[in-house]
């Protein structure tokens, strides 16, 4: 069999049989796609028929070490070959030596680890942690939890009731979850309370979160939960006073904080996790992603040893079973990996690339206009795109600016596409400056080309 | 002090007390008993620990590990496609997830041919939810929402799936509140159907009724999808007559037939698939655990052609999406795992030494008062527990009996938690006559020692 007919069997058999993210078979069928990919090496992807692909996503923003680390795969073999699961009620030493390196890395006395299978279980369970904790405390009416407009925090029922966009992307799965709280989200460059400096708006949205919190009355409210910084709202850290202000609240009012650090964790925002940007010790945090750079699937929600304590004794275990829960494979991967972002000094040079990566888009954003903002923190970036830099709008729709710079990226070797009004990028910790600049010179290009098609674009 | 490269069992144990969250344990009194078990190898139905001793896995992780431990090949096929491409969003393809997809369509019945693949049971069956609701949506029945689940159903613990079915041995209480929507049927187990003995036919076509009668209470035009396992993590197998009701009813008011095989699936009963017995073809099945036998946290939602066109439009995508949905490592693992499964026939093999199995210890019933009920079919079997076999009355609390056999079986070399009254055996499917034989002689040895010490009667 020759190269193309695999690729196409497998082309047809992807069409009839998969069911893919966010995609339509038939549109599909129609352009030749999906891709087949078939290997991976640092930041780049290579399809079945040869082409190599910049993915300055990083794989939806987790392959923290990048693609092809080998030593990993070693890692998972060695386990496998030992054992690849463990009886019920039993646990594994690959699983041990994480807990304890996850406490570690933790802050604080965040050193208790329940390990599951991905970013949307880590953040349940830590729901389902903070509800029982109450319950525990003798205050079992706190079972609402506060969310931000904009965030988002997973698929499965419970936190798919959090956070949101608003655009109806989720009305398909009503009735939601009750006792969710819509907080405003702290976004600087569109804020929603008017605030016109970042601290202006982190101010004025952590008192919004404090006025919803007396509004409902504190004894009803379990938690508040949110990333660091949200990816889903365009990588736009909150002002400084933010993080402060709400971990100061949730103390007063006896609530708990929950960080979202499925994206932020594992070095992303150039410090392990992202809440250490501002010095702040969440009370449980889920995370995912970062933690095995997406080599196997693996999560783990880890909270405070003083929330973990109510927890102990006979009749107060938390009732939670997870089959695939601490898998020692994938354990055993996720502890080379964070092995090898420690190793390779990744976190900072995440820090270092970050810098680097927005200093090379505001450059960009001098020769065009319709980039209304750069921003990000770390490899969590964003170049926002706008028709006009007053109202901030998006372009008309008949002009079809996403559709087509999509196409453009595509068609220079970037897997890559615009999210509204967003360019999200969430690129493997392990970048080199080279790297940044072939991707920003493609951004670059296409950017031109796009204003070389439609005028209109400039303003 | 962190964890040296030659730490003692006893370093790990602490430390593992210390850091690690173990589903559903408490870590105070696994440091009291010298808990937990670390397990390092496996081989069949057998595991050794860091201590040296050999365990038998009763329940097989969770019902799960299907193959059995120690399948030593699985480490290539797992280095062979990390090394080559370690992860790639599902909007493109990769080899392994489309050939497991497709793998997946050829053996699963009728036209259930797309699949949305996840990493866990619970994932299968939030995203199973996700599709019956989208679904209607786009039938223009957006008011169909309710689901109809079972009591002493299981269908996972994340936000909405643990409010479907019932929990055995404890309330979810603590989770409150429910989600909105949930609508109970009863279940169809024969040992318990109502009040007074049935028939299972009768239980069967009592507790299928009770499903319609729900339906139209609800109103069909508020009921979105029936869940409902084939065969119960507690050994439930209903009448014959309940399947093929349940397809009928839901065709007839429109709702959406969810079978959750995560347990049932791939060669568990003694068939490739629990509807398998009664040749029902449902709208949308979960698998998990026996896809991969638990060597890779994978699992898969698979809709029939007719669900699925629904969202084949780019107006009518099915907006969901987990990160490590169709990962390239868990899929080529799962794929090998199918292989074994069906080259070494293990799901014929699975209905003999079911049947065997359940034989053994069908005879432990007449020296155990203890016992009211041996169930199940194929390699998922329940014994369940009792205190008054005239009354069914369950286990006396105060005698603390599941903790106390837990551990009697732990005495006697075997893995077997006691969840309430139910001693749940679902070893791998690779189990001998002969490991059978010394599981249940060493279940009949526990058995006696606790009744004599508790001063149960033994003989019924």
């Amino acid at each position: 069999m020759t190269t193309l007919s695999k690729t196409e069997d497998l082309r047809r058999a992807a069409l009839d049989y998969l069911w893919m993210h966010n995609r339509s078979w038939i549109d599909m069928a129609e352009h030749g796609e999906p891709l087949i990919m078939v290997e991976g090496d640092g930041i780049r992807v290579k399809d079945s028929e040869g082409r190599t692909w910049i993915d300055p996503n990083g794989g939806y923003v987790s392959v923290n070490v990048g693609y092809g680390r080998t030593e990993i795969a070693e890692a998972a073999r060695e386990q496998m070959r030992k054992l690849p699961y463990y009886p019920q009620g039993t646990t594994t030493e690959p699983l041990i030596r994480l807990a304890e390196k996850l406490a570690e890395l933790a802050p604080g006395s965040m050193e208790r680890v329940f390990p599951v299978n991905g970013g949307s279980e880590s953040t349940e369970t830590a729901i389902k942690i903070a509800r029982a904790y109450h319950k525990r405390n003798g205050q079992p009416g706190r079972y609402k939890i506060i969310s931000r407009r904009h965030s988002y925090h997973g698929a499965t029922g419970g936190v798919l009731s959090m956070a949101g966009s608003g655009e109806g992307d989720r009305s398909d799965y009503e009735p939601f979850y009750p006792g969710m709280i819509y907080a405003p989200q702290p976004s600087p460059y569109r804020c929603e309370l008017g605030g016109s400096t970042p601290s202006e708006c982190a101010v004025l949205c952590a008192n919004a979160v404090e006025d919803l919190i007396l509004m409902h009355g504190p004894e009803t409210i379990a938690a508040f939960i949110g990333e660091p910084v949200s990816s889903n709202a365009g990588n736009a850290a909150p002002g400084d006073e933010y993080w402060p202000m709400i971990r100061d609240m949730c103390d007063r009012y006896g609530i708990l904080l929950v960080a979202d650090e499925v994206i932020c964790g594992y070095g992303r925002t150039g410090q392990w996790f992202g809440m250490n940007n501002w010095n702040i010790v969440p009370d449980i945090m889920g995370t995912a992603k970062g933690i095995v750079s997406s080599y196997l699937p693996f999560a783990a929600t880890v909270a405070k040893k003083e929330i973990a304590d109510v927890f102990a004794g006979d009749d107060n275990y938390f009732r939670m079973t997870n089959t695939f829960g601490g898998h020692p494979v994938a354990a055993a991967a996720a502890l080379k990996n964070i092995e090898i972002i420690e190793s390779e000094g990744m976190v900072e040079n995440s820090a270092r690339m970050g810098e680097y990566f927005r200093e090379q888009l505001r450059d960009l954003q001098q020769d065009h206009s319709f980039i209304g903002d750069v921003r990000g923190l770390g490899l969590m970036n964003t170049v926002e795109l706008v028709s006009n830099p007053e109202t901030k709008a998006d372009f008309d729709p008949e002009l079809r600016v996403q559709e087509r710079l999509g196409d453009k990226f595509y068609e220079k070797g970037l897997i890559l596409k615009p999210v509204g009004q967003f360019i999200n990028m969430g690129s493997p910790l392990c970048i080199t400056t080279g790297d940044i600049d072939e991707i920003v010179n493609i951004l670059d290009d296409s950017f031109r080309e796009l204003t070389a098609e439609v005028p209109q674009v400039l303003n | 002090m962190p964890l040296s490269d030659t730490a003692t069992t006893e370093e790990f144990r602490a430390s593992a007390n210390r850091h690690l969250w173990l589903d559903n344990r408490d870590w105070t009194q696994m440091e009291a008993g010298g808990e937990p078990i670390i397990a390092v190898e496996g081989d069949g139905v057998r595991v050794t620990d860091s201590d040296g001793h050999s365990w038998i896995d009763v329940n097989g992780g969770y019902a799960s590990v299907n193959i059995g431990y120690g399948r030593t090949e699985m480490a290539d096929v797992v280095y062979d496609q990390m090394a080559a491409l370690n992860y790639m969003p599902q909007r493109s393809a990769i080899p392994p997830t489309v050939n497991l997809a497709r793998k997946l369509a050829q053996i699963t019945p009728g036209t259930l041919s797309r699949s949305f693949l996840v990493s866990s049971g619970a994932e299968a069956n939030e995203t199973a939810i996700k599709v019956a609701r989208a679904y209607h949506h786009r039938n223009g029945e957006p008011g169909r929402y309710k689901i109809i689940s079972r009591f002493g159903s299981y269908h996972g613990d994340l936000g909405l799936v643990q409010w479907l079915g019932t929990r055995p041995d404890h309330s979810t209480a603590d989770y409150e509140p429910a989600y909105p929507g949930m609508v109970y049927a009863p279940q169809p187990n024969a040992y318990r159907c109502g009040a007074g003995d049935l028939s299972p036919s009768k239980c069967a076509v009592r507790c299928a009724k009770a499903v319609e009668e729900l339906i139209r209470f609800h109103q069909p035009s508020t009921v979105a999808a029936v869940i409902a396992e084939p065969v119960t993590n507690d050994g439930i197998v209903p009448g014959d007559e309940y399947w093929p009701m349940l397809r009928e009813i839901c065709n007839e008011y429109g709702v959406v037939l969810i079978a959750d095989e995560v347990t049932t699936g791939f060669g568990r009963t003694g068939k490739m698939f629990g509807l398998e017995h009664w040749d029902v073809e449902p709208d949308i099945m979960t698998v998990a655990g026996g896809m991969s036998s638990s060597y890779m946290p994978v699992a898969a939602t698979i809709a029939t052609t007719v669900i699925a066109d629904r969202f084949a439009g780019p107006d009518s995508l099915f907006k969901h999406v987990f990160t490590f949905a169709g990962h390239p490592v868990a899929a080529a693992v799962a794929l090998k795992n199918i292989e074994i499964i069906e080259s070494e026939n293990l799901a014929d093999k699975t209905a003999k030494v079911g049947d065997y199995l359940k034989e053994s210890l069908t005879t432990l019933i007449a020296d155990h008062s203890i016992i009211g009920d041996v169930r199940g079919i194929g390699l998922l079997l329940a014994i369940e527990l009792l205190s008054d076999r005239a009354t069914k009355a369950g286990l006396d609390p105060v005698m603390d009996i599941p903790k106390r056999l837990t551990a009697k079986f732990k005495d006697r070399g075997l893995i077997l938690p006691v969840r309430g009254n139910i001693v749940s055996i679902a070893p791998p499917l690779t189990i001998t006559e002969p490991e059978v034989d010394e599981i249940v002689h060493a279940i009949d040895l526990a058995l006696w020692e606790i009744e004599g010490e508790l001063g149960i009667a033994s003989f019924a």
